[in-house]
């Protein structure tokens, strides 16, 4: 009976998040989803104007972000998905015996959460770079541009970690869909369009955090382009927080 | 072992469990029986973490089931069998539960083909009936060989192979020194294959005793008669043995008779009998009769 145990090893959560990952296809083939999205549609149409298209605006960004707000719906997807699946199937249960220690298994989480956004991040905007600066062309030495680039792979776990952290807070993958998909989606575009909401709909994450992929200034905006980027991550931070409270406070 | 001390779960102002103590010990079978909605399920929630006790404790080998450092090897719990992803496989399914203790590989193919589900380990669970669902989540149970094992009705939904299959696996694993308590609203279910019986109602404990026990307590003897002359044995039976029940065709069952005197009594008033016969009450009308003040939503005869 006293035979030594070993102890549970510190990155097996994280496994058990990874295996989990790997054996559901909606899982999996997010990432890869969120990558072709955003950089083929960014590829196809900046090849079909061929130059840049200035008729709207200036800035190049524009043009090389464009993709992004398609690639953008599988990663909103990935992020409810990895913590909505559990709620949904049931399988919360068997985590929560497997990693009873509930901030354990949703470092875990956040972990593969960040690093899954990281690698789409980098992909996206790595694909979405080279497609246009192989049609359109792009000037790197421009002010900010690095800055809007390296703020567009960083918007990425930014925005995916929210979402699964809103929905450990709702519980409901359902839920979570009903309310973020339109949030992010049409809710803050069409928020901008009432002229009441616009100020306050600025400082909603998404719009925020994309004012940092931005080269030209929005005439009115209350914070510059990098701080848009803090604001998105202090979101983030916010629901991260939120989510570990309900996970403490709830019956699983 | 598996300690519950005072355990208590309130819904507002209901008690699901309530003041509920009781032992799983290893090396037999316990029964952990009460009608739907007597708490069993919660009680098993408690017990494993997932549902935050309102008083009192559950244990695991003296220490609460968050507290343990590898807990699937204490402890290997089915609640649900459907709570899996359908779009899994069932080996898919076990993975990742195995990588969360790094267990090998190995050990998910070995509690597959436990379970006779070694052909299928590569399918979809989506495509299994409700009976493969309770193998693969046994099948998840035991990946950690655990000491205890936690059963929430795990013959629900299997087909007679299926519970012959479970009976003498669970036999086995207590054999093998394990506790195993195994949940069930069917009483008759459990007196074959439990060795200890633990009987709830509306949260709270009516009985925990040995299986053996239970039905010497609980069992009440009664005799089956039946006469050449229905009318005359009535007569005899009006006077002799009011609480003589009437079960037509001119049977009649005597409660807590003895078979020889009322043979005899029946031989002295010349009334022939053609069947005299001393049966138990089954386990399942002794656990009705029991837990009936406690059942949660009763029909109300018409």
């Amino acid at each position: 009976m006293s035979t030594p145990v070993p102890r549970a090893r510190r990155t097996h959560p994280l496994r058990a998040e990874w295996a989990k990952f790997t054996t559901l296809r909606p899982l999996w083939t997010a990432p890869f989803l969120a990558v072709a999205l955003s950089a083929g549609i960014t590829a196809a149409v900046q090849a079909a104007y061929g130059r840049r298209d200035t008729s709207l605006t200036d800035d190049p960004m524009e043009g090389l972000y464009y993709g992004l707000n398609f690639g953008q719906v599988a990663v909103v997807c990935l992020g409810i998905l990895l913590v909505g699946q559990e709620y949904a199937s049931g399988t919360l249960t068997t985590s929560l015996a497997a990693v009873p220690d509930r901030l354990r298994f949703y470092r875990a989480k956040l972990l593969l959460g960040t690093g899954l956004g990281l690698a789409v991040g980098l992909a996206t905007v790595g694909g979405q770079l080279a497609a246009t600066t192989a049609t359109v062309g792009l000037d790197l030495s421009a002010p900010g541009t690095v800055r809007a680039l390296v703020a567009g792979v960083l918007y990425h776990p930014l925005l995916l970690v929210l979402c699964l952290a809103l929905t450990t807070v709702l519980r409901n993958q359902t839920a979570a869909l009903g309310l973020l998909s339109p949030a992010v989606f049409l809710g803050t575009t069409a928020l901008t369009a009432v002229p009441v909401l616009r100020d306050a709909a600025r400082f909603l994450p998404d719009r925020a955090g994309q004012y940092a992929l931005r080269l030209a200034d929005t005439p009115g905006t209350p914070y510059g382009h990098t701080t848009g980027l803090l604001l998105m991550a202090a979101w983030t931070l916010a629901a991260t927080l939120a989510g570990l409270r309900t996970l403490h406070r709830k019956d699983a | 072992m598996i300690e519950i001390r005072d355990l208590t779960k309130a819904y507002g102002g209901r008690r699901a469990v309530d003041g509920l103590s009781f032992r799983v010990e290893p090396g037999r079978v316990t029964g952990f029986l009460g009608p739907n909605g007597a708490g069993k399920s919660t009680t098993l929630r408690m017990v494993l973490g997932l549902d935050r006790p309102t008083s009192g404790t559950a244990l695991v080998d003296g220490r609460p089931y968050a507290a343990l450092d590898r807990p699937l090897e204490r402890v290997g719990a089915l609640l649900d069998a459907q709570a899996v992803h359908p779009g899994r496989t069932a080996a898919g399914h076990l993975r990742w539960i195995a990588a969360s203790h790094g267990l090998p590989a190995r050990r998910t193919a070995e509690v597959l083909a436990l379970v006779g589900l070694a052909e299928v380990a590569d399918r979809r669970i989506r495509t299994f009936s409700l009976g493969m669902r309770q193998r693969l989540g046994i099948a998840a149970a035991l990946l950690g060989d655990p000491a205890a094992l936690l059963l929430d009705e795990p013959v629900n939904g299997l087909d007679a192979e299926g519970i012959r299959w479970i009976r003498s696996l669970l036999r086995r694993l207590a054999d093998e020194g394990r506790a195993v308590l195994v949940s069930s609203h069917l009483m008759a279910e459990m007196a074959l294959t439990a060795d200890h019986l633990v009987v709830i109602g509306r949260g709270r404990l009516l009985a925990d005793t040995s299986t053996a026990d239970f039905l010497a307590h609980h069992g009440r003897r009664r005799v089956r008669v039946r006469a050449v002359d229905p009318a005359a044995l009535a007569a005899l039976l009006a006077t002799a043995h009011p609480d003589a029940v009437p079960r037509g065709d001119g049977v009649f069952d005597v409660p807590d008779a003895d078979p020889a005197r009322l043979g005899a009594l029946a031989a002295e008033h010349r009334v022939v009998l053609v069947e005299l016969s001393l049966t138990h009450d089954s386990l399942e009308e002794a656990f009705m009769r029991m837990t009936a003040d406690a059942v949660e939503y009763r029909a109300v005869a018409a």
